[in-house]
């Protein structure tokens, strides 16, 4: 059986062209159906589960173990939860969910870097519905989720479009949307932009990132290897272009998966909005990898900053928004997992967020007449661009490569 | 507007274009490359030309073709005023059609020859093994992915026989070095399971390879690098009319001292001052622990050797030497290096390959190499001294007798001491 299964063909999320062939052909009958105002519930979930098996099969088959036991233990968590919630709210209880909730995403971030390989649980994607699922419990736990039922959280843990690298949606409101059917004006309008989305996700994807990822990439990080392990102008040169094959590649991924949640009548949110016109790093993370960025701010930035009032922890308003940016920044940081570059990026741009608030305050109470020009907006639009690319240098750890193990790259 | 009109609105444009795209590329595009265009090709060392057929497959059709395949690495990038490409345009009959980057080892050659069975069928070749390939890993699955694509793939995964083992063992390599991903792999994993494909599997990867097949013919031709124009035909001006090895190697040994000045090695001063200068301390002893004495490399020669054999080529082989002073000074092991060579011309001789130039211990000698590990200046022009006349003369039909032993993990991974060479040869019952 298992044989079997690793020997099936695997099929990444709208990893080639041809795949969406495949997806747009199994999405036709489901169009037809949200068209005429109906919502094929067994036929929608038939077609998840048959493009989920094909990215978690093959050799992947011990991840899809590991996808389906994590999610039956989401389930049964925030099931339980939500169910405790409607009689009691003790604070503890919330904070020990909470925290198994978070457990096994804990438990794989730290693996690699407490024993040198993988963890056994891991999956491509887990951060994404560790993400969804402790959401849930933060809103249940609010009152804001009223009625939660295990299928309907299945459908929203496991959403095929967005199941491996989001965006992070949140379960009120895929709730909302799932329950009902768009009207067909509305639902019009939404293929409409379905096809725009999906071209332009084509260009980026497959036209512009192929340069940045195929061409140019390998051959700035060549060059920068051959001076390793000293610093070089190749270097800058690598900044750059991974932050332009970052951009296009996750962008691209993006916009496909919003668009193929539009085709199955589910709004799921965008995820970038022109990141590179940021005139602050404030700015920057209202427009890059949104969904992300948002949930941090709601449940992580946000809840510190209540906690925090509430308990008069600081006396300075200021204090308590710089340290609620670090914590913020540097759980993102750890997030990503725990290797030293991305905790250092996480730390940085936390310090990029208080030095912003600073100078805000220090511009108003200084330079009362600073006009807003077009001369400034380019300024602070140029060092804002330079401090992200500079923040994706040491994200994407290619310093780790050119410092201490060169022979990886050779 | 009615929602007929949207619709048609929405999906009209992407329906018409989808089916634009669809006839543009079934048409039946015309693939006739200018000689021009195929002389660039023939030197441009590009991975279009690796990975596409149109290009060379025009180029080494007919009888009377004046093309031969040159199959190698990164030495022929190496192009001094002696390299084959300037020697053929001086004074010879043939031109070599190259085929050869940093990172073209045995296994991108076999697809690169499986997408050109017919032109090579009873004809000549030439293929330039380095000991460097021979590492543990083997071909690095980046360097084999860039010269690597679904067309050669495809067109290999048509022809392949399940129950050939050296069609399993190549469908094995495939899979190792794409990962499992995506239609090739699966399609692979049926011939490395010695299962055959199934008749839809057939009809897909038809239809696949004539779509390819158009593509190729409408863009190859484009983008071509053009060294020939750059820097073949400027340097055979430069050669004397008579051709006359003595001089020219005496005359190569003068330009290498001149062109080698500024260090110890005997090596170009460009490259030096590029990729030496700075690290002379860090290199020092640095390759002591080399070892290519044990490597997958092995097997995927021997995929080749059988290529060869299919298609009746008769070959002859180089094998390349190392910078003697260079390897002095990094440490790495020449014993090693010649038993490196013994166990691949072992492969080679026992299996009917016996037109064979080694060069590993021609390291040492007066201009002979152009950097650290490739040949130039007098090693070239020995080199067409060596392979011209096999080229240019009729020579006897070669008898290969193929031994799938030399795929087994027994051989890849066999320490080539002369009684474990011995040995081998023996329990195989190989001459």
């Amino acid at each position: 059986m298992i044989n079997w299964f690793a020997s099936l063909p695997n099929f990444s999320a709208y990893g080639t062209p041809s795949y969406f062939i495949y997806l747009l052909i199994a999405l036709v009958p489901m169009g037809i159906g949200l068209y005429f105002g109906k919502r094929f519930e067994w036929y929608e979930a038939l077609i998840s589960f048959i493009f989920i098996f094909f990215m978690f099969d093959g050799q992947n088959y011990k991840q899809a173990a590991s996808l389906i036991v994590y999610i039956i233990y989401q389930t049964c968590l925030v099931m339980w939860y939500f169910h405790y919630r409607q009689k009691q709210n003790n604070s503890m209880v919330f904070y020990i969910t909470v925290f198994l909730s978070l457990l096994p995403i804990i438990i794989v971030k730290f693996t690699p870097a407490m024993v040198g390989h993988n963890s056994l649980l891991g999956f491509l994607g887990i951060s994404y519905l560790t993400f969804r699922a402790a959401g849930t419990i933060i809103e249940t736990r609010d009152g804001a989720v009223k009625d939660l039922n295990w299928w309907k959280f299945v459908r929203f843990m496991a959403f095929m479009p967005t199941i491996t690298s989001g965006p992070i949606d949140r379960y009120r409101r895929f709730s909302k949307d799932y329950k009902k059917v768009p009207s067909r004006e509305k639902y019009l309008s939404l293929l409409q932009k379905a096809v725009l989305y999906l071209f332009i996700g084509f260009v980026y994807k497959f036209v512009v990132d192929y340069f940045f990822a195929q061409q140019w990439l390998p051959y700035f990080q060549r060059q920068a290897m051959a001076h390793a392990p000293h610093l070089s102008w190749w270097v800058v040169g690598v900044a750059y272009v991974y932050t332009g094959d970052l951009y296009f590649d996750f962008a691209g991924y993006s916009l496909f998966a919003v668009a193929i949640s539009y085709i199955m009548g589910v709004e799921t949110p965008m995820n970038f909005n022109k990141p590179f016109l940021s005139k602050n790093i404030k700015e920057f993370w209202n427009r890059w990898h949104m969904s992300l960025s948002f949930w941090f701010r709601d449940y992580i930035f946000m809840r510190f900053v209540f906690l925090a009032t509430k308990k008069r922890w600081f006396k300075n308003r200021n204090v308590l928004s710089s340290i609620a940016y670090m914590l913020n920044m540097v759980v993102m940081g750890f997030w990503h997992g725990v290797t030293w570059y991305y905790i250092l990026y996480g730390f940085l741009h936390g310090l990029a967020l208080v030095i912003n608030d600073w100078w805000l305050r220090y511009k108003r109470k200084h330079y009362k007449n600073l006009k807003s020009t077009k001369l400034t907006k380019f300024i602070a639009g140029f060092i804002t661009f330079n401090f992200v690319v500079f923040g994706f240098l040491i994200f994407c750890g290619f310093l780790n490569t050119l410092w201490f193990s060169p022979a990886a790259m050779k | 507007m009615t929602n007929k009109k949207k619709l048609w609105s929405i999906f009209g444009p992407v329906i018409v274009a989808a089916l634009l795209a669809f006839i543009f590329f079934c048409l039946p595009w015309s693939g006739r490359h200018s000689a021009a265009t195929e002389q660039r090709a023939a030197v441009s060392l590009s991975p279009t030309v690796f990975k596409n057929r149109s290009l060379k497959v025009q180029a080494l059709s007919g009888r009377h073709s004046k093309y031969v395949p040159f199959f190698g690495s990164s030495e022929f990038n190496r192009m001094d005023r002696y390299h084959p490409a300037v020697m053929a345009e001086r004074y010879h009959s043939y031109r070599p059609f190259m085929f050869g980057s940093r990172g073209t080892q045995s296994l991108p050659q076999l697809f690169n020859m499986a997408m050109m069975p017919q032109q090579m069928q009873g004809k000549k070749a030439v293929y330039v093994i380095s000991p460097q390939w021979f590492v543990k890993r083997g071909v690095m699955p980046s360097a084999f992915k860039y010269y690597n694509g679904a067309y050669a793939n495809l067109m290999w995964l048509r022809q392949a026989n399940p129950q050939s083992a050296y069609d399993r063992y190549t469908a094995k390599r495939l899979i190792q070095l794409l990962g499992d991903d995506g239609s090739i792999s699966s399609y692979a994993n049926k011939i490395s399971k010695g299962q055959s494909l199934s008749k839809w599997d057939r009809w897909v990867i038809n239809s696949k390879i004539t779509l390819l097949h158009h593509e190729d013919n409408l863009f190859s031709g484009f983008f071509i690098k053009d060294n020939y124009d750059r820097r073949i035909k400027p340097k055979a001006r430069l050669l004397p009319e008579q051709l006359n090895y003595a001089d020219l190697t005496a005359a190569a040994i003068k330009q290498h001292d001149r062109a080698s000045s500024n260090n110890n090695f005997g090596v170009l001063n460009s490259f030096y001052n590029r990729r030496m200068r700075g690290h002379i301390k860090s290199t020092a002893n640095s390759q002591k622990h080399f070892d290519y004495t044990k490597s997958p490399e092995y097997g995927d020669l021997e995929v080749v050797l059988n290529q060869f054999h299919k298609t009746n080529t008769n070959v002859i082989f180089m094998i390349t030497p190392v910078n003697a002073k260079w390897e002095k000074h990094t440490g790495m092991s020449m014993p090693m290096y010649y038993r490196t060579v013994r166990k691949i011309k072992t492969q080679l001789r026992s299996q009917g390959f016996n037109n064979i130039v080694d060069y590993s211990h021609k390291g040492n000698q007066d201009g002979f190499m152009q950097d650290t590990i490739h040949i130039g200046w007098a090693g070239w022009v020995d080199f067409d001294r060596q392979t011209a006349p096999f080229l240019e003369q009729s020579q006897p039909k070669p008898k290969y007798h193929m031994n799938d032993a030399f795929l087994s993990k027994e051989w890849l991974n066999l320490n080539p001491t002369k009684a474990n060479l011995k040995q081998f040869k023996s329990n195989h019952q190989i001459k």
